[in-house]
């Protein structure tokens, strides 16, 4: 075989140009700490690691949406228990003015209180958080509770409920509507207090009576708006747990995807580096082998 | 005296032919970088002799031919070779540059911000009445919106380009195909007047090499040494010192981009279909094939982008107490036309019932599921499923030609060492023969002084 001086030269060219494409990739991969930059890079990788962005970004939107729904319930649930300690004081009241030796005045110094703490627990009930009343059903953009006339109290939010989304097709319910807590089932909370306040204030022992049971009602009924919240919370909680889990799956498919093996990368990149210089070196020691190195100059005879 | 005069032209053809043969070993010297040079051989012979007692008696040395070192099956691979590198070459760098769009390292991209705009409808359905959230969603809703043009933009964009490097790659044609024809002629010219016209040769040989890199050509050779060079279907590039010229003429069926067109005997007909290698070849592929099929799925994702969520839209109520409302541009079902039709976050439709304004989201959750809704539409793929499988398909369509040039540089640079072992110059193998022609010219001019003196001592005889 001839071997001519341009066969040797573009050997050398070749190959310094596929050391060098290697060496770009190496580089690259090792500084941007990521296999996969472009959709050819590993087509079939770069498809998953779109569907993994996408399950991510669901994932801590669900969980965002957890984390408002949980501050909402955590509302409900301190201001139930005001709702519920309240009840109990206006009971004790109840009690207190229906012994027999109360007299008239006495109930009415109790009447005062107990309107006192029907205001308390309509403003309760009108509670807001980031500005919409949590107990007005789908109707969060007004005060649901107001004093119409006397001590009469009007519900105007509607009996829907509201629920969030924190899983594919999953939903979570983030409110009882008031209704459902000072308007049924079994007792009209502010009714009740107002016949109370009407007993009170005609001196009607039997009324009083009738309203110390209606606050044992009431109170069991805020207990078991109070539970179920409890467990609406739980079930956050819970979902939470899982979706915080599942993140954690996702990010590591992700960075196995995605992400390069650094140590790998860098012993390839070096690899690399140790080809080039010695396909310099032998650039540089094929220019020692020419024949022109071993002629004399030409001398006429 | 027949003997000495002979003795006198023998030594001085010597002196002649080893000053041609180191005329020869100089070109090939000077020539050992120049490319596509095919190295050449002085090729020495004696000279016929004469009649004479006892026998016949030789009369000298003489170079009867310059010889071009050349296997022409290599050189015809190596013109193949060029068909596909051009060819691979285009579609690679083409493809690189479509599948920058869907790398979302620096930046949005359809899928992210896909990904944005469903989360920000959640926003709204976790706090309906809140309008903060839905300015928010009508923003992503834009960028989103915006993504789609972009994308749809730089496509149209690199189909311009792409356009570009069409009429390029006609007038380096036209370019190839005229020197072609006008180095037939000199060739001809010179052989036949018993010419070697080696270098002429090489000159061809790197055209039409340059032009089969462009386009898809077969040619041959005839009597006179003139090549005939034929594209696509047979049609004549060059024929003898004429060449056909290719023109490229905006097609207003397709956008106004170039066609190929070749005209002969006023009968203009359409190569674009028929192009099979070359340069050409890539970026026809790539503007007319690649790209629209690459829109045409834009349009198919933001279509149904823009029906899914109108129709669900519609069925919802704003915080105004407004329905039937489209959320998207109706009538913007592609991905230029593609428009928010919405200007007030209130409108956006997150309540299924009128009495359940403001914090009724049923509508806005049936919204958020859309995003993992298959569309039968697309394949039954959801919106992200749809994009995710249009990037993969460019991707591996993009590592493929990558993967081709690759396999087809290293084919190539086989045949360019099988070249350069038959046409190369060996630096070694000339400096050798160049000591060995000096030593032959010194010899021959040794010839010449010896039937000097024999001369001179026959002249003094008579002294």
């Amino acid at each position: 075989m001839r071997v001519t001086d341009q066969q040797t030269y573009q050997l050398l060219l070749s190959n310094f140009q596929q050391v060098s494409r290697n060496l770009l990739t190496a580089q690259q991969q090792v500084s941007t700490g990521k296999r996969v930059n472009t959709p050819s890079d590993d087509p079939e990788a770069f498809g998953r690691i779109v569907s993994t962005k996408s399950s991510l970004s669901q994932t801590a939107q669900w969980l965002r949406n957890i984390d408002r729904g949980t501050s909402r319930l955590d509302m409900a649930d301190s201001t139930l228990s005001q709702v519920s300690n309240l009840l109990s004081r206006v009971k004790e009241l109840a009690v207190a003015a229906a012994s027999g030796t109360s007299t008239a005045n006495d109930r009415l110094t109790a009447a005062t209180e107990v309107r006192d703490i029907d205001r308390q627990l309509v403003a309760l009930a009108n509670t807001q958080a980031d500005g919409q009343s949590i107990f007005a059903g789908t109707k969060t953009d007004i005060q649901p509770y107001t004093v119409t006339s006397g001590d009469t109290v009007t519900y105007s939010g509607n009996a829907e409920t509201q629920s969030i989304a924190v899983g594919q097709n999953e939903t979570i319910q983030v409110m009882i509507p008031g209704s459902q807590i000072f308007g049924g089932p079994t007792t009209d909370i502010f009714g009740s207090i107002a016949n109370l306040l009407a007993a009170l204030g005609s001196n009607n022992a039997s009324g009083i009576q009738t309203g110390i049971g209606d606050m044992d009602q009431a109170i069991s009924q805020v207990a078991n708006a109070q539970g179920q919240v409890g467990a609406l919370e739980n079930r956050l909680g819970t979902t939470q747990t899982a979706l915080t889990d599942a993140s954690t799956t996702l990010q590591a498919a992700l960075s196995k995807d995605q992400d390069v093996d650094l140590a790998t990368a860098i012993t390839q990149l070096s690899q690399y580096q140790t080809t080039y210089q010695a396909s310099a070196k032998a650039l540089n020691t094929l220019f020692s082998t020419s024949l022109l190195n071993f002629l004399g100059t030409p001398t006429a005879s | 005296m027949s003997g000495i005069t002979n003795l006198f032209s023998i030594g001085s053809s010597g002196l002649f032919a080893y000053q041609k043969a180191l005329s020869v070993t100089g070109q090939n010297l000077s020539n050992v970088n120049t490319p596509g040079y095919s190295r050449q051989d002085a090729v020495l012979a004696e000279t016929s002799p004469v009649n004479g007692q006892p026998g016949q008696i030789g009369t000298g040395v003489e170079v009867t031919e310059i010889k071009r070192q050349v296997d022409i099956f290599v050189n015809q691979q190596l013109t193949l070779s060029q068909q596909q590198l051009g060819n691979f070459s285009a579609s690679k760098d083409a493809l690189n540059t479509i599948q920058a769009l869907f790398s979302d390292t620096n930046g949005t991209t359809i899928g992210s911000a896909l990904n944005d705009f469903f989360s920000a409808l959640q926003d709204v359905a976790t706090s309906p009445s809140d309008v903060t959230a839905r300015t928010v969603a009508l923003s992503t809703a834009q960028a989103l919106v915006d993504q789609f043009h972009q994308n749809d933009t730089q496509l149209t964009d690199e189909q311009h380009s792409l356009d570009q490097s069409v009429g390029q790659a006609v007038t380096d044609i036209n370019s190839y195909t005229s020197q072609i024809a006008q180095l037939n002629n000199q060739i001809a010219q010179a052989e036949s007047s018993g010419q070697q016209a080696n270098d002429l040769r090489d000159q061809r040989d790197r055209a039409l090499n340059s032009l089969s890199n462009v386009i898809n050509i077969s040619s041959i050779e005839d009597a006179t040494g003139q090549l005939s060079v034929f594209t696509a279907q047979g049609q004549q590039l060059v024929s003898k010192n004429i060449s056909q010229t290719l023109t490229a003429v905006p097609n207003s069926s397709n956008h106004g981009f170039l066609d190929v067109d070749y005209t002969i005997g006023g009968s203009t007909s359409t190569l674009n279909a028929v192009i099979t290698g070359g340069r050409l070849k890539g970026l026809l592929d790539a503007r007319d094939q690649i790209i629209p099929t690459l829109q045409g799925q834009l349009n198919t994702l933001a279509q149904q982008v823009v029906t899914q969520v109108n129709t669900q839209h519609q069925a919802g109520f704003g915080l105004d107490g407004s329905t039937g409302v489209d959320f998207f541009l109706a009538g913007g079902t592609t991905a230029s036309t593609m428009a928010v039709a919405i200007t007030d976050g209130r409108k956006i439709a997150a309540s299924s019932t009128a009495a359940g304004i403001p914090g009724n989201n049923v509508n806005a959750l049936a919204l958020v599921n859309l995003q993992t809704t298959t569309v039968s539409g697309l394949s039954s793929m959801t919106f992200s499923g749809y994009y995710q499988s249009t990037a993969a398909s460019i991707g591996s369509q993009a590592d493929q030609a990558t993967q081709n040039l690759n396999a087809q540089q290293i084919l190539d640079d086989q045949l360019q060492a099988h070249r350069a072992e038959v046409s190369g110059v060996s630096m070694d193998q000339e400096l050798i023969n160049m000591m060995q022609y000096q030593r032959a010219f010194e010899a021959a001019s040794r010839i010449v002084t010896t039937a000097d003196t024999l001369m001179q001592t026959i002249l003094s005889l008579k002294q």
